[in-house]
């Protein structure tokens, strides 16, 4: 008898750290930081993904060829947007969100 | 058709789209080319084109007395409006009314184009002139020509736009545009008549082709004859606008701002005559529309002595000049309305050779002396012989003279009156007939007679060059010839014999010939009142017994009231403009506060909405974050709501 | 003896990827919390083992941790910030945030707990040879896009970042970094405030 961890403990898993990760988004005012934050919830995702993968029967690999895509957008996503907040940076020495303001109105 | 028609070689009928046709080119060639190449030449252009033009209208006119009885042909250009049920197409109507017109207007407009040769010859815009005037002659031509009334409309409006550029040709001083205004938006109020009779005619008869219409009237008389009544009253509205009768007429007198040709040509010929021919032209429709009839009549012979009164105490030759057109309008107006459609065209005819004559003469003795004032002239017979010879032939034909031809037609007017059983109007028709020998009496010996007033004026005075004396000889020919040529014998004469199917009626009543007794007795009472104001004129301003001036100090106010023209500008001023002036404020206020006060208000109302909105936009990405955020929130609230059962799909 | 394991394993790894997170969006410093998302992705790449997701795993490893963490260091390193009060590092947002990020969590977390997995489960291990037969056959083309994808991001990033060079014209006024024209090496570690 194998006493396997149930899926909804790695979806319950996976939802957490999806949300802690949205509350950095939504909290912190470090642009890198919400970066950071960003990444987790991509991570929360992509464990959703390959558990759904390995666990629902199917013998189905799409999962995970999500996920390898998920990584590759990931990578991108990080790469683009730490440019942003270096142009960001050097226009104005600040990575505060709540300073940058200029799109007001 | 007849066998014989369809083999016919083409005449000159199939070419009457050429007479008006020629005076457009005319005027689009001096347009375009007239101020930088032309100059002077414009005219001889003009000149050229219509007297083409008037050839060409001579020999329809000998064509369609060839086509016998039945006389009425259509040429047709192209169907121009093809909607529905409603057809109008450009197509001439070519019968011996339409044909006289043309001849009329036509010889008239050559004439009166050579004559502008030499009296516009030294004016600046002799181009602009020679432009609009031939585009008049256009526009007339397609009013008369026309087959149905939505085409002789189009001529309607033009010879009025034409009109108006025409009288306000000196628009560098201020009266003659203010005339021209005057004149278009009088015509304008008779144009409104003209369209509402225009558009029921459309709803009862199905047509506006006259070939169509009339046939049918004896039929639409049987279901619903006030109609009738209503759309010969709104076409004779029209009427009064454009021939200057009552109340539509004071455009008329200022309208001599414009150059004397002009006033010769359209004042007197033929713009003005473009009423007459529409009544003449709609005399069926007109039989059967009931009181119509009588109410033309009665406007006519008012007017005509009303216009009469005035003349006789007006300083300006080209005014007397023009309320005698009023006049002599009002007289073929009363032709008309008693019946006597052909006498109201003789009369139309003539008229226009001998005022048109009398007009170009005044144009001839203002360009010898530069001034209009009649008070300032005299004794001008001996500088300007055939000026005056011809204008007195003119003057005659004016009062009625026999033989001259102003005499055959009015009085067969005046006659006709009576016999069809109008005596006060034929009564009313004498008097003015001696009001009107009395004023042109006056006119021209104030003028040709007596000593010079002013001695300046008088040395250099001179007879105009052959150019315009010539128009004048030819025209007094035909006022001397054209009412016995086409007239004699009275109720009997080649234009009676001509006119008569163009103009008949099925069923009219059939007035009774009048007698020979009869006929003679109200020629002698014409003549008699002719000579009557003839020989009160020469004894008032030749021998000064009585004396005018102490005869006017005598009438006091009622001279007065004749010299003011009984006030009808002051008080169509007071009342109409006025109001009319009171409506455009009021109408202007509701555009400024009510029209654009919603539009601001709705701008404003946009500004608010966007304002609140705008706070939304703080700039600030995390707001931005969150609103995405709280978006999932309803997202999972939602679809919880759906899981639970709480919402339904 | 597996089987008693994963339980406490599943246990051990989730609290270490739960509380790495929480630090990760509560830390002091930034740098704690770069490293705090590093030790996350380690954990987590421990979880797809557990779920037999080998390949995966490794791909995590190599891609998160060795690859961007390592680029977050440098944005880290690039935008040195003075330190500031722990009370001012939260956006003026944060009750609102926390509130709507609870709201959403707390119910999704609930109804996660329902799932369940079926019957028939296919044996851990052996999963990179369907994997790639999947990329390189079914999914050959949404591949090759995203390497074009990557191109396409290396590209911009290197765009966004160029310095001007000087006299080419387009330093406004805002541009700080003018008396750095003559040198090509970026500010390192200077506390600007």
């Amino acid at each position: 008898m194998t006493t396997l961890v149930p899926l909804g403990a790695f979806i319950a898993l996976s939802a957490a750290l999806f949300f802690i990760g949205m509350a950095g988004v939504l909290v912190r005012r470090n642009a890198v930081v919400i970066l950071m934050c960003v990444e987790l919830m991509l991570n929360a995702a992509n464990l959703a993904l390959v558990a759904f993968s390995r666990r629902l029967g199917l013998i189905d690999e799409r999962g995970s060829v999500f996920v390898v895509f998920v990584f590759v957008i990931a990578a991108a996503e990080v790469a683009v947007g730490l440019a942003i907040v270096l142009a960001l940076y050097r226009n104005r020495p600040t990575v505060d969100v709540d300073e940058v303001r200029e799109m007001k109105g | 058709m007849l066998p014989a028609e369809a083999s016919r070689v083409a005449d000159a009928i199939d070419l009457v789209w050429l007479i008006a046709i020629l005076p457009l080119a005319a005027a689009v060639v001096n347009g375009v080319l007239g101020r930088r190449w032309l100059g002077k030449w414009t005219g001889g252009v003009a000149t050229v084109a219509l007297g083409i033009s008037a050839a060409l209208g001579v020999a329809v006119l000998f064509e369609t007395i060839g086509l016998g009885h039945e006389a009425k042909r259509i040429v047709t250009l192209y169907e121009w409006i093809g909607v529905g049920d409603f057809h109008v197409p450009v197509a001439a109507l070519v019968d011996p009314l339409s044909a006289t017109m043309v001849t009329v207007v036509t010889v008239v407009s050559f004439l009166i184009h050579v004559y502008s040769n030499g009296y516009m010859a030294h004016d600046r815009g002799v181009h602009r002139f020679f432009t609009w005037l031939p585009l008049f002659v256009f526009f007339m031509l397609v009013l008369v020509l026309a087959d149905n009334y939505v085409l002789m409309f189009v001529g309607w409006e033009g010879v009025g736009l034409c009109s108006y550029l025409l009288i306000g040709f000196w628009f560098e001083r201020p009266e003659p545009y203010v005339a021209a205004k005057k004149a278009f938006v009088m015509n304008r109020i008779g144009d409104w008549g003209f369209t509402i009779g225009m558009i029921l005619t459309f709803f009862t008869f199905g047509s506006v082709r006259f070939g169509e219409v009339f046939p049918k009237v004896a039929e639409v008389h049987g279901v619903d004859p006030t109609m009738l009544t209503v759309i010969a009253l709104a076409f004779f509205l029209g009427a009064t606008g454009k021939s200057a009768q009552l109340p539509l007429y004071s455009w008329l007198p200022d309208a001599m701002e414009g150059p004397t040709p002009v006033s010769a040509l359209i004042h007197a010929a033929t713009m003005v005559t473009a009423g007459v021919y529409l009544v003449a032209r709609s005399t069926a429709l007109f039989a059967a529309a009931g009181p119509a009839l009588l109410v033309v009549a009665i406007v006519g012979a008012a007017t005509a002595v009303f216009a009469a009164t005035i003349a006789i105490v007006q300083f300006d030759i080209k005014r007397v000049m023009a309320y005698s057109t009023v006049s002599q309008l009002g007289y073929m107006f009363l032709a008309l309305g008693v019946g006597a459609p052909i006498a109201a065209i003789f009369h139309l005819a003539t008229h226009a050779f001998f005022k048109a004559l009398l007009f170009l003469g005044s144009g001839s003795v203002i360009h010898a002396t530069e001034e209009q004032d009649m008070r300032r002239m005299g004794g001008l017979r001996r500088k300007l012989p055939i000026t005056y010879w011809t204008m007195l032939l003119a003057g005659g034909a004016l009062a009625a003279i026999p033989p001259l031809a102003g005499f055959w037609s009015k009085d067969e007017i005046v006659g006709a009156a009576f016999t069809n059983g109008y005596p006060i109007l034929s009564g009313i028709g004498v008097l003015t007939g001696l009001l009107t020998a009395f004023y042109v009496t006056r006119a021209l010996y104030m003028t040709f007679h007596g000593e010079p007033r002013d001695h300046h004026l008088y040395e250099h005075a001179h007879e105009s060059p052959a150019v315009m004396t010539i128009p004048l000889l030819l025209l007094a020919a035909g006022s001397v010839l054209a009412g016995v040529v086409l007239g004699f014998p009275p109720e009997g004469g080649f234009v009676h014999r001509f006119l008569e199917p163009a103009v008949a009626v099925e069923g009219a009543a059939q007035h009774a010939e009048p007698e020979l007794v009869a006929i003679l007795g109200l020629a002698a009472t014409s003549v008699a009142a002719g000579l009557i104001g003839i020989v009160l004129g020469l004894a008032m301003y030749g021998r000064r017994r009585p004396d005018p001036a102490a005869v006017s100090r005598a009438a006091g106010p009622v001279y007065t009231l004749l010299r003011n023209k009984y006030y009808v500008d002051e008080l169509y001023d007071h009342r109409f403009v006025e109001l009319m002036r009171a409506a455009f404020g009021a109408a202007w206020a509701f555009d400024i506060h009510i029209i654009d006060g919603i539009v601001n208000r709705l701008g404003w109302v946009a500004g608010l909405v966007g304002g609140g909105i705008r706070r939304a936009q703080t700039g600030v990405v995390g707001n931005y974050a969150l609103s995405i955020a709280a978006g999932l929130v309803l997202l999972i609230a939602v679809y919880g709501g759906y899981a639970m059962g709480v919402l339904r799909r | 003896m597996l089987d008693v394991i994963e339980p406490i394993l599943f246990g051990v790894l989730a609290l270490a990827i739960v509380g790495a997170a929480a630090g990760v969006v509560l830390a002091d410093r930034v740098t704690t919390s770069a490293l705090l998302m590093a030790f996350t992705f380690l954990n987590m790449a421990g979880m797809f083992v557990l779920l037999g997701a080998e390949t995966i795993a490794a791909f995590q490893v190599l891609i998160y941790v060795g690859a961007i963490t390592v680029l977050i260091l440098y944005g880290v390193m690039f935008t040195p910030q003075a330190p500031r009060a722990y009370g001012l590092f939260f956006q003026k947002q944060t009750p609102a945030g926390a509130l709507i990020a609870a709201l959403a969590g707390l119910p999704v977390m609930v109804i996660a707990f329902a799932f369940r997995d079926t019957a028939n489960i296919p044996p851990r291990g052996g999963d990179l040879v369907p994997l790639a037969s999947s990329i390189f056959t079914d999914f050959a083309f949404p591949f090759e896009v995203a390497s074009v994808l990557l191109l396409a991001a290396m590209v911009g990033a290197i765009v966004l970042v160029k310095r001007e060079e000087r006299g080419s014209g387009s330093a406004g006024p805002n541009d700080t970094t003018s008396p750095e024209h003559s040198r090509a090496k970026p500010v390192i570690g200077r506390a600007r405030e």
